[in-house]
């Protein structure tokens, strides 16, 4: 009786269709949770819930539960503008994914409000601004548009090393809280530092 | 029987030094009577990961309320072991009436401890409303 030998590229057939069918599946994963993926050489998404988690209880602790916060208008939330927040990393990233994360929950406060219509580079909402100037235009508003209390300023800067085959990258996220006379109230810097090793081909 | 206790001698000492090498502990000094009164809070603790609460264990919980009226926590959590332990955590918050908080800073935040490090973890209520909190510390899977 004739035994079955296995000839290497039937062994290879079978080693590739075993490999096809133990392929992870793709899956949802909650963003709060652990198992998101860690990258050394860009800032993951959520460092940036990380920075912005630091960044607000620092403004909170400072200024805000310090009841050193002051609005214009007395009896409204204080009015935050978003001014400029550079991006001096290798990689190009909207720091819409720190400062949005910060301005949700400076609102959810209900002291601090973030106007729309007034920004660097223009409003962010420009059927908001064209609205409101309508709405002064109508009303013969001699005050004019209300100027916002505070704007928030801020750089994220990217700082890399290497030792032997271990690779660092720091991520400096840095903020500044600056009042209507231009002094800076509030301030704070938060540090992301993430390891791996190279892999053996490539960088 | 002196090449063997040469071979041993030398085993002995590279073994001391990977052991001392792993063992990146740390000394404290601290006041004797602390001046700062701490208010501390009694607990309660569901424990399904027995592996990392034996090696990270919470000493205590206290609270403060800032003069705006929002909720300060600060945790306190010392590595048992004789080696560096990372970990996450992550906040939750809850209004007087028991409904969570939802905020996008909402996210496991890493954290490591060298051997027999005892560390203080805060974070401050999001609002004024945040009367209760929840923390949960978990495995790093990455």
């Amino acid at each position: 009786m004739k035994t079955f030998q296995p000839t290497p590229l039937f062994c290879c057939l079978i080693g590739a269709l075993l490999l096809a069918g133990c392929a992870t599946p793709a899956s949802y994963v909650d963003p709060s949770s652990s198992r998101m993926i860690t990258s050394v050489g860009k800032i993951d998404v959520q460092d940036f819930g990380n920075a912005a988690d630091t960044m607000v209880n620092s403004l909170i602790d400072n200024l805000i539960n310090q009841n050193k916060l002051q609005s214009g208008v007395p009896s409204e939330p204080a009015l935050l503008a978003i001014s400029r927040i550079t991006n001096n990393t290798g990689s190009q990233i909207d720091t819409d994914m720190l400062v949005k994360k910060i301005r949700v929950a400076l609102l959810r406060t209900g002291k601090i409000q973030t106007t729309t219509t007034m920004g660097l580079g223009g409003p962010e909402d420009p059927l908001a601004a064209d609205q409101q100037k309508l709405r002064e235009f109508l009303e013969d508003k001699k005050g004019g548009t209300r100027l916002p209390d505070y704007t928030l300023s801020g750089k994220i800067i990217e700082d890399r090393a290497r030792a032997g085959s271990i690779r660092q990258s720091a991520f400096i996220f840095q903020l500044s809280l600056s009042s209507k006379a231009g002094i800076a109230v509030w301030e704070d810097e938060k540090t992301i530092v993430k390891q791996g090793s190279t892999p053996a081909v490539g960088f | 029987m002196r090449h063997a206790l040469h071979v041993l001698a030398s085993v002995g000492t590279i073994a001391g030094t990977l052991l001392l090498a792993a063992c990146s502990s740390m000394n404290i000094l601290e006041p004797a009577q602390p001046v700062a009164q701490r208010t501390m809070l009694a607990d309660k603790r569901v424990i399904t990961d027995t592996g990392l609460y034996s090696r990270v264990r919470i000493l205590g919980v206290n609270t403060a309320t800032g003069p705006a009226g929002f909720l300060k926590i600060q945790v306190e959590v010392e590595n048992t072991t004789l080696s560096r332990q990372a970990f996450t955590y992550r906040v939750e918050w809850f209004d007087e009436q028991g409904m969570i908080i939802n905020l996008p800073t909402m996210t496991a935040i890493p954290r490591t401890l060298e051997a027999r490090e005892t560390a203080s973890i805060t974070a401050t209520a999001p609002t004024d409303r945040a009367k209760d909190f929840r923390i949960k510390f978990l495995e790093p899977t990455n």
